[in-house]
């Protein structure tokens, strides 16, 4: 199973991918572990300093953004299967 | 919320209304103070200042390429570069000053080191494009550049001494990247984003000219028209709704402690006699500056509050000087962010850090209202 960690402290920007993230899990039948990373001690040794970060089973997908849904399901849609 | 807290909330507030002197001549002037000041400011500054400033910055936070700047921040960048670029970068990088910390933490223990780290923490919340629009709006522009400057030159200069006091700390964190081109791209041209983002400022800054109203309407028409024209047929439209969710973000977190520091500000203005405020720092000497910098150090300002809070305290007589140093350290320390500072940059380089911003704010506010 996937694990899928949110990095961030409560932005804005984060709770619409932790939205989007669960949308599409329910749309897509998808299986994988949502977490979310919220203290700053965690956070930094992945390199991220613009918030969300989103890693996908241990890699650092993107910074600062959230990314669209068709890149959201090819990282989930690869590895979740 | 628990049960006995709700009592006790409402039998404090019942208590207020029972034996407050409600219609005291003082209660009532301070209320209307603090009404037709927060009636000044719609009238004056929310449209013409305000709104526009949001938009620019929401356009800062979707169209800003932050990727290039953060780079520039690295444990590897050459010391005269990392500095400046630390100590303007807080304009672009950090819209909103919940985006400060972890930008701090993350040059702190990973970058270019406690001194670049030192001037980005500083200059962040100060120089953050709405805050230096209002000010401007409301004091003029001498004070918007007077705190712009201000802040990057204490910026560079509390770095550079927080990097030689502390500098064994700094080797043992020179290790790690960032992580780098994950940001994603915008597919527009550079010329089209700048258009873009100066045809916003331009709106802002006409809106500021005295010239005929008619010649003002018709121009400002005409650039939300190009604005527009942009959003329409040259981005994309996930673009355009990112743009506009952050924009409406930053006016949700601001506007509504801006409209509560606009009362308190008008009801200051009321309650505090002339006198104090001019025995305390109406001269521009060493000593009223150290008080003026003190008092913003403990203090504090939610964003933009200060402004009109500086505003008024001058209103009654506090000197341009003292009024820069306010602006200085109030943006920059707090109670809580000393409490935030202990925790992340530890016991020794924290008070260092405190007392090295009030020292050179007190310095630039008595230059500031010497020369200027």
């Amino acid at each position: 199973m996937a694990t899928v960690k949110i990095l961030g402290s409560g932005c804005s920007k984060c709770k619409v991918l932790e939205q989007r993230l669960l949308s599409l899990k329910a749309t897509h039948n998808l299986i994988f572990e949502l977490v979310k990373v919220t203290d700053i001690d965690d956070i930094i040794p992945y390199g991220v300093m613009m918030t969300p970060g989103l890693v996908i089973n241990g890699e650092l997908k993107s910074v600062g953004v959230v990314p669209k849904d068709a890149l959201l399901l090819e990282w989930l849609g690869i590895e979740s299967r | 919320m628990k049960e006995w807290v709700k009592f006790t909330l409402l039998a404090s507030a019942f208590a207020i209304f029972y034996f407050a002197p409600i219609d005291a001549p003082i209660v009532l002037q301070s209320i209307s103070a603090g009404l037709s000041l927060l009636h000044e400011y719609a009238r004056l500054h929310v449209l013409t200042c305000l709104v526009p400033a949001f938009f620019i910055a929401g356009t800062i936070a979707v169209y800003v390429k932050k990727d290039a700047v953060l780079q520039l921040l690295g444990p590897t960048t050459k010391k005269y570069i990392a500095y400046p670029i630390a100590s303007v970068s807080g304009g672009i990088l950090a819209v909103c000053s919940c985006t400060i910390l972890p930008l701090f933490t993350g040059i702190y223990k990973r970058g270019a080191g406690i001194g670049p780290a030192v001037a980005f923490l500083f200059t962040g919340p100060a120089i953050n494009i709405t805050a230096i629009l209002l000010t401007s709006s409301v004091l003029g522009w001498d004070f918007a550049i007077g705190r712009l400057v201000a802040a990057v030159v204490i910026s560079v200069l509390a770095g550079l001494l927080m990097a030689a006091l502390f500098r064994d700390h700094d080797r043992k964190n020179a290790d790690g990247e960032f992580a780098a081109g994950l940001g994603g791209d915008v597919p527009y041209s550079n010329f089209t984003i700048l258009a873009f983002f100066l045809l916003q400022l331009a709106i802002l800054v006409v809106f500021g000219l005295s010239v005929d109203p008619a010649l003002k309407a018709v121009i400002i028409i005409a650039m939300i028209v190009a604005v527009l024209g942009i959003v329409l047929f040259k981005f994309q439209k996930e673009h355009n709704l990112e743009w506009l969710r952050e924009t409406w973000d930053l006016t949700k977190k601001i506007l509504p402690y801006l409209f509560v520091g606009v009362f308190v500000a008008g009801i200051i203005e009321a309650v505090i006699p002339q006198d104090v405020v001019t025995a305390l720092v109406g001269q521009n000497t060493i000593l009223s500056n150290a008080i003026a910098s003190t008092f913003g150090a403990f203090m504090y300002f939610a964003t933009l509050t200060e402004v009109p809070i500086i505003q008024k305290l001058m209103s009654l007589g506090m000197g341009r000087g003292p009024a820069l140093t306010l602006f200085l350290t109030g943006n920059a320390l707090s109670l809580p962010s000393m409490i935030v500072l202990f925790k992340v940059m530890g016991k020794r380089q924290a008070p260092a850090y405190i007392l090295t911003i009030m020292v050179l704010s007190i310095i630039a506010g008595w230059l500031f209202g010497e020369l200027l």
